[in-house]
């Protein structure tokens, strides 16, 4: 697959804290979601690869743009859609001009030509009905699609999502999932996230960060697989899992390194996720 | 905090009530901490502690009177007032700023009881505020040689105005909830009191001027402190009352209508009022009469001293200061011949204290002989000004005699006032009015000042080259001569044994 | 293209314009130089230079809130500039603002105005100081409004200068006063170097280097 958007060695510290440490990877095609725990440096490199915030070194380009130069970072732009982690709205504006407003900013300036591409993002976030509706007077699921939509209007080729599913009940992430899956159609779409779910209903690609620094990168089968053999059912909670939890069918579910004979179970995600965050601590204390 | 998020409470009442105060004053402690750490309110903070070190940079030598650096410490606080208005504004909106209104409407302390905590945030800054009104009256009453007596209600009023400035920023942020309610406010309402303030008005006993946190006086003199006749404590209260009722009115907006708040906020508009009425009260007679007397006839309520050959009569608080005046007495007549040397002088604190704090009387010079004014403040000018009283008096007779004095007599008062100073260059300079030492100028003594002319400018600093040992028994030797009536600048100087100047003496 | 934009963009910038506070600040500042009017009292040149003063600093707490933008972060990766925004929105104002002024100055009695091109000056130094302020809040945090902390430090600041500026400096001098003309040249240096300031902090850094960013995080590694 052809590599659409790359970044090397990205470093950037807010005083001692290292956000991100030489942070390189490749997104191409499709939907790469990024994995971490909190503080593990998303939400700075989705800015930074959004151009919301330049970082202290390193280079990256996206679609053969290097936003290294004040031109450069323009042409970025305008094949760019950011969805930041808190959005704000001007809460005077309707649904329809606030989308309207994002799209002239990114220079849609044929009148008719851009109220229809606000129309069609608006019913593609299914926004239709409410979209003469004042912001402030929007349920918070409403708002989060609003500012969705502010992200696709343009039809902008790299999609950067910070943490879209937060705070929306499981139908609405259910649509939110399908939306995104069809924004990964011809386009990249980087999207952070806590939900491993999200990942692996979603992601053809994903990467895992913590400490600032990327511990995987790879597909979501490699990363289930890091799990393989890993996994163990057992009648009572083993001392020797670095985690373990009563599953609804009342035996636990052990994740790390099995005893002789243990009852092996099919892996996940998570499990695969779990896993490389525990080999960094491994390593961090070693 | 944490008393916030515990579970609700037993079902029994007063066990409730005591839990809701707790977590008040928990909260209460959170936001002060808050407020304390605002950098508007630490740089002010700051910049107040350097206002008072520049203030009182000159305590040390200028021998203050208590009563005067009691209404110094007044303006300072007006630095952090104005951040603790802004800051407990912005606490106040904080949670509808960042939308957690929703959030935080339907914990367990109702609002009233959080604008109840916000209100007593402020607390600790005003105690910062006394802490630093009490340092800096300290410094005053260390300072050497300070006299007098301070007022407690002129000390409250600093740290009172940062109470007053906390209450009305929480009201101000429970009544209008817009982010630039606050310093637009402000501004409005500081300008508009300095409009209202200049707009001339009945000047005796104004019942306006007093509603304003910081009173100024029209006049810089001392007065003794029984004389001042300022509503010092009346304003402290009223203040007091005001700061209440504007933190009880925004409990009260903000749905705390019990009884108990209805009940104390009836009590704060009732001691904001007293102390609005008291304050705007005529002086009392007693203290109009005993300024008068102060002013007219002061040897009623002055005790004296002797020191030396002469005797030192002033307002009880100065009587300490005598020795400091006896110094320099003694030092201006051991300069002097004749029979002036031995001269047994009367030097009586006078001061014109009829119209107290508004405004200003000139004290007219003694008629009686060898009587010397001296006023209530000391160090700096005042001590050649003194100076030149006792010799001027050495060398006419009179204070009355020194007024219409233009003749070369002038040379030996000064420099009898100045020589035996240790650079009487300098202290000519401060003595003179335009700080000058050269040409003619006006030379300010405790009462009508006197002239020199250039000619006589000359001469001093001539005689000041020459240096004391050499003069000195020369204006001995000629005393006589030099204190004849209508002797001229220049046989002056020709008796002293320095050029004499040419033109006769011409006074301005 | 970028002009196109620009003129589109002017009905939603003005509608995202943050009226309440420029107004407030503007009839403020109009309360304060009709007082004499109101009042109808004959006051002394001071009182109304003062006056004048004062409206200059009320509006120009209303200009510290005109870069806050409640939709920054969604705006944060768009192609029209940042600076481009400013601008516009700055360029919505400045004939409200002159409109403002020329209402103000009319206000205060013609025999008690003080030197109009001076007391301009003073009220321009004023308004760009507060744009510099806003401007700078926006370039070096992440908040989406600072104006409120702007507009606090602002006046803390103007406050404490009045209170503590040497008197020779002229900033805030009566037109008698010997200090009244080198005062208004240090109101035009106060002009330039905030213009400078409100020019430099316009463009969004490519890189975090030049002032503040990377350097303070080089020197006190200890904070954030």
């Amino acid at each position: 697959m052809t590599t659409t958007v790359s970044a090397a060695g990205l470093s950037l510290r807010y005083g001692s804290t290292r956000a991100l440490d030489a942070v390189s990877l490749r997104l191409s095609e499709g939907v790469t979601g990024l994995l971490g725990p909190n503080g593990a440096g998303k939400t700075t490199l989705l800015k930074v690869l959004a151009t919301a915030q330049p970082a202290d070194s390193g280079t990256f380009t996206v679609l053969d743009h290097d936003p290294s130069t004040t031109g450069g970072r323009q042409e970025v732009r305008r094949v760019l859609g950011y969805l930041p982690q808190t959005p704000g709205f001007h809460p005077d504006f309707t649904a329809f001009e606030f989308v309207d407003y994002v799209a002239i900013l990114k220079e849609l300036t044929d009148r008719e030509g851009r109220h229809r591409e606000v129309r069609r993002v608006l019913a593609e976030v299914d926004l239709s009905d409410v979209r003469g509706k004042r912001i402030k007077k929007l349920s918070g699921g409403m708002r989060q699609r609003v500012a969705l939509a502010a992200a696709l209007v343009g039809d902008p080729g790299f999609l950067v999502l910070d943490e879209p599913t937060v705070g929306l009940d499981p139908e609405q992430r259910m649509r939110f999932r399908e939306l995104i899956a069809r924004a990964g159609e011809g386009r990249t779409v980087l999207l952070s996230t806590h939900q491993t779910e999200d990942v692996a209903m979603l992601c053809n690609q994903v990467v895992v960060m913590a400490g600032g620094i990327v511990r995987f990168e790879g597909t979501p089968a490699e990363l289930t697989a890091r799990a393989a053999g890993r996994v163990w059912s057992s009648a009572e909670r083993d001392p020797g899992a670095m985690a373990g939890w009563r599953t609804g069918l009342g035996v636990f579910r052990n994740v790390g390194d099995p005893p002789a004979g243990a009852e092996l179970v099919e892996p996940t995600l998570e499990d695969g996720y779990l896993i490389t965050l525990d080999g960094m601590v491994a390593e961090v204390t070693a | 905090m944490s008393a916030v998020l515990e579970k609700a409470p037993p079902a029994e009442r007063t066990e409730g009530e005591r839990r809701s105060w707790a977590a008040v004053f928990a909260l209460a402690r959170f936001e002060a901490r808050e407020l304390l750490l605002r950098a508007p309110v630490l740089f002010m903070f700051v910049l107040y502690a350097a206002w008072i070190g520049w203030s009182m940079r000159d305590a040390w030598t200028t021998y203050p009177a208590l009563q005067d650096v009691d209404r110094l410490t007044q303006n300072g606080p007006l630095l952090p007032a104005l951040a603790v208005l802004l800051c407990a504004n912005q606490a106040v909106l904080r949670s509808r700023r960042q939308d957690t209104d929703r959030h935080f409407d339907v914990l367990v302390l109702e609002p009233w009881r959080r604008t109840v905590a916000f209100a007593l945030s402020v607390l600790p800054a005003v105690a910062l505020t006394a802490l630093f009104v009490a340092a800096q009256f300290t410094w005053g009453v260390l300072a050497p040689g300070s006299v007098g007596h301070g007022s407690v209600g002129e000390l409250l009023v600093g740290p009172l105005t940062v109470l007053l400035a906390g209450s009305a920023g929480v009201l101000l942020a429970r009544v209008v909830r817009s982010a630039f309610a606050a310093p637009m406010l402000l501004v409005l309402a500081f300008f508009s009191i300095l409009f209202l303030g200049a707009v001339p008005g009945n000047s005796d006993g104004s019942a306006t001027r007093w509603l304003v946190p910081v009173i100024g006086d029209a006049s810089t003199k001392t007065l003794p402190s029984d004389l001042l006749g300022r509503p010092a404590a009346w304003h402290a209260l009223y203040l007091a009352g005001l700061a209440l009722t504007l933190a009880l009115a925004a409990v009260l907006v903000n749905g705390g209508r019990t009884k108990t708040v209805a009940a104390a906020l009836v009590v704060a508009v009732g001691l904001g009022t007293w102390g609005a009425v008291g304050q705007a009260g005529k002086v009392p007679a007693a203290t109009v009469a005993a300024r008068l007397v102060a002013t007219v006839n002061p040897a009623k309520v002055q005790p004296c001293a002797r020191h030396g050959h002469s005797t030192y009569c002033a307002f009880p608080e100065w009587m300490p200061r005598t020795g400091t005046w006896a110094k320099v007495t003694d030092n201006v007549q051991s300069l002097a011949g004749g029979t002036a040397a031995q001269e047994k002088l009367l030097v009586r604190q006078r001061v014109d204290a009829r119209y107290g704090m508004d405004g200003d009387g000139a004290i007219e010079p003694s008629t009686v002989p060898y009587q010397v004014t001296v006023g209530t403040r000391w160090g700096g000018p005042r001590v050649p000004e003194f100076a030149a009283a006792v010799s001027s008096v050495l060398v006419t007779g009179s204070e009355k005699a020194t007024s219409s004095l233009c003749d070369g007599r002038m040379v030996t008062i000064m420099w009898l006032a100045l020589a035996w100073q240790s650079d009487p260059l300098a202290e000519l300079r401060t003595v003179r009015l335009d700080d000058s030492v050269t040409g003619s100028a006006i030379v300010l003594s405790p009462t009508n000042p006197m002239s020199m002319t250039s000619e006589q400018t000359t001469v001093v600093r001539e005689l000041f080259t020459a240096g004391k040992s050499a003069i000195a028994p020369k204006v001995k030797a000629h005393w006589a001569e030099l204190t004849a009536p209508k002797v001229t600048t220049a046989k002056v100087a020709q008796l002293l044994g320095v050029k004499a100047p040419t033109g006769a003496d011409k006074c301005e | 293209m970028r002009t196109r934009a620009s003129a589109q963009l002017v009905g939603p910038v003005l509608r995202a314009l943050p009226r309440r506070a420029l107004g407030a600040g503007a009839a403020a500042g109009l309360v304060l130089a009709a007082l004499p009017r109101l009042l109808s009292t004959h006051p002394d040149p001071w009182m109304a230079l003062l006056l004048l003063r004062g409206a200059a600093l009320a509006f120009a707490l209303g200009l510290t809130f005109l870069l806050d933008d409640p939709a920054r972060h969604v705006t944060a990766a768009v192609p029209t500039r940042r600076m481009v925004r400013g601008a516009l929105r700055t360029a919505l104002v400045a004939p409200f603002a002159a409109l403002w002024w020329t209402a103000a100055v009319l206000l205060i009695p013609a025999q008690v105005r003080p030197p109009v091109g001076d007391i301009t000056l003073e009220a321009a130094a004023a308004a760009v100081v507060a744009l510099a302020a806003s401007a700078t809040a926006i370039r070096l945090t992440e908040e989406a409004e600072p104006g409120q902390r702007v507009a606090i430090t602002l006046l803390a600041t103007s406050m404490a200068a009045a209170l503590l500026l040497p008197q020779h400096w002229g900033l805030f001098a009566t037109p008698k006063e010997k200090w009244w003309s080198p005062g208004h040249q240090h109101w035009a240096l106060i002009l330039a170097g905030a213009a400078v300031v409100w020019a430099a902090c316009g463009p969004e850094p490519i890189r975090r280097r030049g002032f503040f960013a990377t350097r303070s995080a080089k020197i006190s590694p200890s904070t954030g």
